[in-house]
């Protein structure tokens, strides 16, 4: 375990190095630097000073050594926009986007495993194919206009649920408020992994049924739910597993676009912010986080892999 | 397994309906559900009353210094009411008192004296004295190396001197006749004594934080990427506000907004996509409303290029586009077609007492075989073997794109071979703006309330200036020049009468059209008034809610 886990430290360095050099050479090049955010009839002279205040007339590749040697140091360099730490601004949007993943993670879970067994179980009847046609739409759908419709249907149609925001903390907080707040935008999230857990746990409940095991399990006249729940879920949940953690940065990319239409103060709209304000160090902070976290993501999949299925060792 | 998924269908139903139960009880003030829904606000208009909240939409999270490099449009209108300004454009939108009660010129106009307020204090309690303006010009806005915003409204100012408590003068370097309505437009005065000695850029308990202005509401509380919520300044030297909260949503995405309106989660902002409309025109309890704004929008050809050195050339295009049709579909009719820069709006100023180029094919292609262009056997325009190709970069924002594709296709059935390159916005005021490596582009301005356009075309300020064009002509920079010094309105409404013939005739920039600001707003939200939506806010303890 312990020489997986230098190994992994390993590789995860040489992909944060890999990610940084790509992510600051690409914002760095690309048209149109922080002082054409400015406004369209600001003087060559303010954009000047701005340039100047900034130290942007350097090289990109002196300010990248210099971004990395502060970096590895754990400095972050202070956001252009607001001259706070990166750091800072990062820390301040992670507990909304971590609020809203752990919830929509908890949801998907268990709608997405629940409804994978139901539509392998009821194989050709019209739950699967209920099942199957929601998936394929959820799938298909861009969460932004589901996210419209939803505001629309909800907020302004039937004017049940607020439409963005995350609704009161501190003293005024109410859990009701909460929960309101949370349902359209963990919905919308689920859309982008939920249909991928329906679809991994049917195929995988489907071949594990099959074997003989279960079938033995039957023959010996246990009871239906027994053998679906005890003898087949744990083998079958194996892959789903592997594939919950697959689908974490899909859902981190989706935080992107629901916290946008949702007012959510989350690291999702504070990347719009960064990329809409060319604020340099702020992207590189948001990527080299957003980097670290599917990292980690991915390890923990995979010991809980190792943990759940004895014969996959981590070597 | 039925039995489990009633039970969860009806654990998630219960869920829905419980919260949204609760979520009922919660009353933002804004929806005004159930008022009649009628095309006239007088219609609606009842009694001033105390009380209640509006929601405003912002896309980014503001920076509460209206100096600051950063603080852009979503700033603005934050800044407009936790600040005040000198002056702020009256309703008639001619510059009308502030902080400063009233102002004069000395006779060579090189000296402006403000005499201010004496019955004005910050939100911390401070007086507001002529020290504060004075430090707000002097080591913010005229301190080159801050590069603070707006500044160059003010290039002619060479020192603000304080008088008295209440009296500055602006000592000018050359007469500016638009000092007033330059004071007026997003250049608030900010505190002396918290600013003293710190870098202004880098103050984030003021510019991220507890903001300290003037107006008529302060801060309460500011949660970043999400809202900022103001209350009632008990101290306003103005009329108290009536409303007690002023709540900024932060909300990136603009369909959310038009989502909201509709919801009676917001109740006033101005909508740039004119496509959502109809929509809120159809619906309940919430209006549009056209108000005139000081804006044109314009076609810059770059007169580096030598085909667009010929005048014959550019009035040929403005015959061949037909801009009534675009402000009629695109635009929704928001919006009059213009000839000069000078916009309705300045009622003073405008006049259309000038050579018009409508919509007429026949026309176009008669003044471009004058200039020499003829259309070959492909209908392109061709000179002297050369074919008439353009290059047409735009950015994308609001309606540019369509518009710019219909610009397109008008031109290119008048013969010439236009290639439409959209880009970022961003990308493009790179490209475009600064770096000036265009051929033709589609955008428009937005100035102070103050006829003076030198900026935008005086022969100063092509190649890096805002003369994006890169237009030169004596005879418009003399108009230009004297319409910039002279402060008797009727003598520069002469002035400028003659300078909107001359720039219709001209056309530095293509005019396309004024376009009218499309203002949504819930019908419970009274007192504004009927003012582009930037203007009204300056008038914010006006508005009230009505119940």
């Amino acid at each position: 375990m312990g020489k997986f886990l230098a190994n992994r430290l390993g590789q995860s360095i040489v992909l944060l190095l890999i990610v940084s050099v790509i992510t600051f050479f690409l914002i760095n090049l690309a048209p149109g630097g922080p002082s054409s955010v400015m406004r369209m009839d600001a003087s060559p002279e303010e954009r000047q000073a701005m340039i100047d205040r900034l130290g942007l007339d350097d090289p990109v590749p002196v300010r990248y050594v210099q971004w990395l040697g502060d970096a590895v140091r754990g400095d972050f360099g202070t956001s252009f926009s607001t001259s706070e730490p990166v750091t800072d601004r990062v820390m301040s949007r992670i507990p909304y986007t971590l609020e809203l993943t752990v919830f929509t993670i908890v949801f998907s879970v268990f709608f997405g495993i629940l409804f994978g067994i139901i539509a392998a179980m009821k194989r050709g009847g019209f739950r699967e194919y209920s099942i199957n046609f929601i998936s394929v739409i959820g799938l298909s759908v861009p969460g932004f206009w589901l996210g419209i419709m939803l505001i629309l249907l909800f907020s302004v149609q039937l004017g049940w649920l607020p439409s963005s925001g995350v609704g009161p903390r501190g003293a005024d907080f109410s859990f009701t408020g909460w929960i309101a707040h949370l349902i359209m935008p963990v919905l919308i999230l689920s859309t982008t992994i939920l249909p991928n857990i329906v679809r991994f746990t049917r195929s995988s409940m489907l071949e594990v049924v099959s074997q003989n095991y279960i079938r033995t399990a039957r023959a010996k006249g246990a009871k239906e739910s027994l053998v679906i729940y005890v003898h087949a879920l744990r083998n079958a949940l194996i892959p789903v597993v592997s594939i919950i953690g697959v689908l974490i940065p899909r859902l981190l990319s989706g935080a992107v676009i629901t916290e946008a239409i949702f007012g959510w103060p989350g690291i999702g709209s504070l990347i719009i912010e960064a990329a809409r304000g060319r604020d340099y160090p702020l992207v590189m902070g948001v990527t080299i986080f957003v980097t670290i976290v599917v990292i980690v993501c991915n390890l923990i999949v995979d010991m809980i892999y190792s943990k759940i299925d004895p014969r996959v060792k981590n070597v | 397994m039925k039995k489990t998924s009633r039970l969860l269908a009806a654990v998630a139903g219960s869920l829905l309906i419980f919260t949204a139960c609760a979520y009922g009880e919660e009353d933002t003030g804004t929806g005004e559900e159930g008022t009649p829904d009628d095309s006239t606000e007088a219609a609606t208009e009842g009694e001033a009353q105390q009380g209640g909240k509006v929601a405003i939409p912002i896309v980014a999270d503001p920076t509460f210094n209206p100096w600051h490099p950063n603080a852009y449009a979503e700033s603005n209108v934050v800044n407009r009411v936790l600040f005040s300004g000198l002056t702020k454009p009256g309703k008639d939108l001619l510059p009308s008192p502030d902080l400063a009660e009233d102002w004069e010129t000395s006779d060579d106009e090189l000296e402006w004296t403000f005499h201010l307020r004496d019955d004005v204090e910050w939100h911390d309690g401070e007086p507001f004295t002529a020290e504060d303006v004075a430090f707000t010009f002097n080591e913010i806005a005229l301190d080159s190396s801050l590069g603070a915003n707006n500044t160059s409204y003010f290039t002619e100012v060479e020192e603000v001197e304080v008088v008295d408590d209440h009296t500055v003068v602006f000592h000018m370097n050359s007469p500016v006749a638009a000092l007033p309505a330059y004071l007026s437009f997003n250049t608030e005065i900010i505190p002396k004594h918290i600013f003293e000695g710190e870098d202004p850029w880098e103050l984030n308990s003021f510019n991220k934080g507890e903001p300290v202005g003037t107006g008529p509401f302060k801060i309460k509380d500011y949660t970043s990427g999400q809202s900022v919520t103001l209350e009632r300044n008990e101290n306003y030297y103005g009329d108290e506000a009536l409303l007690d909260e002023v709540e900024y949503r932060v909300l990136a995405d603009v369909n959310t907004h038009v989502a909201q309106v509709l919801s009676g989660e917001l109740s006033i902002f101005s909508l740039d996509d004119t496509s959502s409309i109809e929509r809120i025109e159809s619906s309940d309890g919430v209006g549009v409303y056209p108000r005139e704004t000081t804006r044109f929008f314009w076609i810059s050809l770059n007169q580096e290029e030598e085909k667009f050195q010929d005048k014959l050339v550019r009035q040929a295009m403005l015959h061949a586009i037909d801009r009534e049709y675009i402000i009629d579909t695109v635009l929704q009719g928001y919006g009059t077609i213009a000839d000069a820069g000078i916009a309705p709006a300045l009622e003073e100023y405008y006049t259309d007492d000038v050579p018009r180029f409508d919509y007429d094919p026949d026309q176009a292609e008669a003044l471009l075989a004058e200039a020499g262009w003829e259309k070959n056997d492909d209908g392109i325009l061709e000179k002297d073997g050369e074919t008439f190709e353009i290059s047409f970069e735009i950015g994308i924002q609001g309606d540019l794109e369509p518009v710019s594709q219909l610009v397109q296709q008008y031109l290119r059935t008048a013969g010439f071979d236009v290639t439409l390159e959209t880009m970022e916005w961003n990308t493009m005021i790179d490209q475009v703006v600064i770096n000036r490596d265009y051929e033709m582009t589609l955008n428009w301005w937005r100035y102070p309330a103050d006829p003076d356009l030198l900026p935008y075309m005086h022969s100063s300020t092509a190649g890096t200036g805002n003369n994006i064009p890169g237009y030169q002509n004596e005879e418009m920079d003399a108009l230009l020049e004297a319409g910039s010094r002279e402060s008797d309105v009727d003598a520069r409404a002469d002035i400028y009468a003659e300078l909107q013939e001359l720039m219709a005739e001209e056309q530095p920039y293509l005019f396309l059209w004024y376009p009218q600001e499309a203002q949504v707003k819930v019908d419970g939200l009274q007192g504004v008034p009927e003012l582009a939506f930037g203007d009204a806010l300056h008038y914010i303890n006006e508005w009230y809610v009505e119940e």
